[in-house]
């Protein structure tokens, strides 16, 4: 018998760090140190807050990169996608790995607009009734909102270590496989909630 | 009133407040500022404080008094903060608002509270009325980015007694504060009169009240009649967009009757405009919302060529109504611009010029960007989210220790 289903929602305010970068060589230097959090509120937070806009980058890293002229840099750090990790400090090493790599002191040029860092006060709710079968669990899904979807899809493997998000985790612990399976599989990073929303409630009324 | 909301934001949001109001439920909150009426901390506490009652928190609303000489000091810290002057701050100044802040304390009493959010400078003293297990916040509603130093030593000694502080923008964080700051932006409320659904019709008729075409493209910009406004670098990017468009220009704003500043400026205006038949130049009383919302609902381009902003919410007003919004690159209207999607973000008046007529030649922008500017508004900028923000906010702060924001 499987654990039943609790449907969670998360919610974020944003708090300064007071501090704020004026160089790209400052700027690295700071990310290897920052609280993760901070890393959390401009990889994964801002696709959240972006989700249904087409912006230029979704994370906001590669924005500020973009704005100061760091183009090549900007597109290299726009292409790690953090759904693909679970820890934020490897995550952590991946972006300063690729910042590294890539600096050249000549780079340095006019900074255009300070990076301000910005961490957050997470708050998980828990919804009333878990779901104990399918036939629930859609029903209650249809239900959620897109803060609960991005909690279960992207930061529960975080706080779970794990690359499989919650909703396929618990699809494979009722013998729904292929649910799981497609579930996990979709772009979050690059896709609208509302639309992740609708093709995860396709996946799950498909009777195959 | 809560239920109002979910045709904006969803049923789902909603119930989840309600679970997020069950860790704040009958905590006794107050909100203290500096007046019950006028300006966009009154508006929003005039909504706030009813919601947060809905979700079963015993909140309160107060207001401080004070004399002229009272409020003239506080107008002047408002300006030293906003605008940086180099004025210097009487330590007669300072024993008067001191003085005043005394006989608050006596008046408006906050030992019956949990948590007490003071908004604004004029009432930041109050702190020294703390109690032991008591909250308080202070809420910034002002740009304090680069403030006269002297006024911010000045807000300095009362600040890090807060528990917490909250700013717009993490922009508007200045020096010297120990504190947890929280960055929480401003919102609008979709059910205010000045953005509530109005039909085709009666803007229009709202228009041609005024002598505007409905049916020839309009250039709007709301704003008080003064010169951080900049209304003439306006009217200069409309002369650019003339030259190709027939199209019209909309100034409307208010000011008042304590304000020659600004009634100079209207008249400045007036006078510069007087031989344009398609330049409107409308002083309006401040409760004008149902012409406001018209003049937003009927225009092609929304423009907000601020040179200083706190944050602007008129941008997501217009934002609100689908209409692209060209705005300066500064402060707050960054913030809720997003270049190229919701709107242009420019800096000079060519600029203006240029991103104006990119839109009336192109209809499809418009209306592209303008479905994006309402989907931009309604996660980001709705009162629904400004409330979360609070309650999670009080949640965090009394269940969390106190610690050290900066490094």
């Amino acid at each position: 018998m499987s654990k039943p289903f609790i449907f969670k929602a998360e919610f974020w305010v944003p708090k300064s760090t007071g501090i704020k970068v004026l160089s790209l060589k400052d700027f690295i230097e700071t990310l290897k140190w920052i609280d993760k959090f901070s890393i959390f509120y401009h990889m994964y937070v801002n696709i959240f807050n972006y989700h249904n806009l087409p912006t230029f980058y979704n994370n906001s890293f590669s924005y500020w990169l973009y704005k100061n002229n760091y183009l090549a840099l900007a597109e290299k750090i726009s292409i790690v996608d953090p759904i693909e990790y679970f820890d934020l400090e490897e995550l952590r090493i991946s972006l300063i790995k690729i910042l590294e790599e890539n600096y050249d002191k000549h780079l340095e040029g006019n900074i255009i607009e300070p990076f301000f860092f910005i961490t957050v006060d997470r708050e998980i709710i828990e919804y009333k009734n878990p779901a104990d079968n399918l036939e629930e669990f859609i029903k209650k899904f249809k239900k959620s909102s897109i803060n609960s979807v991005f909690y279960h899809l992207v930061t529960s493997r975080i706080e779970n270590k794990t690359l499989i998000n919650d909703y396929s985790s618990w699809l494979l612990s009722i013998g729904e496989a292929k649910k799981a399976e497609l579930i996990n599989k979709l772009d979050i990073y690059s896709m609208n909630l509302y639309e992740i929303k609708k093709e995860i409630t396709k996946i799950l009324e498909c009777k195959e | 009133m809560i239920k109002k909301y979910i045709p904006f934001v969803g049923e789902e949001s909603i119930n989840e407040l309600f679970i997020l109001a069950e860790k704040v439920k009958n905590l006794r909150i107050l909100h203290v500022n500096s007046t019950y009426k006028g300006g966009g901390v009154a508006e929003i506490l005039s909504r706030i404080v009813p919601l947060m009652r809905e979700l079963e928190i015993k909140a309160d609303w107060k207001v401080i008094k004070g004399d002229e000489k009272f409020f003239n000091f506080t107008k002047k810290l408002h300006n030293l903060l906003h605008l940086s002057f180099s004025i210097p701050i009487e330590s007669e100044e300072i024993v008067h608002y001191l003085k005043i802040i005394y006989e608050n304390m006596n008046k408006i009493n906050t030992d019956n509270y949990d948590v007490i959010f003071i908004h604004d400078p004029q009432p930041i003293g109050l702190v020294i009325k703390k109690q032991p297990g008591q909250k308080w916040i202070w809420r910034c509603h002002i740009d304090t980015s680069a403030p006269n130093p002297q006024a911010w030593d000045f807000l300095e000694n009362f600040i890090n007694a807060y528990d917490a502080c909250i700013f717009h923008m993490p922009e508007f964080v200045y020096r010297g504060i120990k504190i947890p700051t929280y960055i929480v932006p401003p919102s609008i409320d979709p059910l205010h009169p000045k953005n509530v659904q109005l039909s085709k019709e009666e803007t229009k008729n709202i228009l041609a009240k005024f002598g505007i075409d409905p049916e020839k493209p309009v250039i709007t910009q709301v704003s008080r009649f003064d010169r951080l406004k900049d209304p003439f670098g306006v009217i200069s990017a409309y002369k650019l967009v003339k030259k190709k468009y027939d199209s019209q220009l909309i100034l409307v704003g208010s000011f008042a009757s304590d304000d020659p500043e600004g009634e100079n400026v209207y008249k400045e205006l007036l006078n510069l405009t007087a031989d344009e038949k398609d330049i409107f130049i409308l002083n309006l009383p401040p409760d004008s919302h149902k012409e406001i919302n018209a003049f937003q609902r009927g225009s092609t381009v929304v423009v907000q060529k601020s040179i200083k902003e706190g944050f602007g919410l008129v941008v997501s007003e217009a934002m609100w109504k689908e209409k692209p919004v060209v705005g300066s690159n500064i402060g707050g209207i960054k913030r809720q611009i997003v270049h190229g999607i919701t709107g242009y973000l420019v800096n000079s008046i060519e600029g203006t010029a240029m991103r104006i007529k990119q839109l009336l030649a192109n209809k499809e922008f418009i209306k592209t960007m303008g479905l994006y500017g309402k989907e931009r508004v309604r996660n980001r900028f709705l009162i629904i989210r400004h409330l979360r923000d609070y309650l999670i906010l009080i949640h965090k702060i009394l269940t969390n220790p106190t610690k050290m924001t900066s490094a």
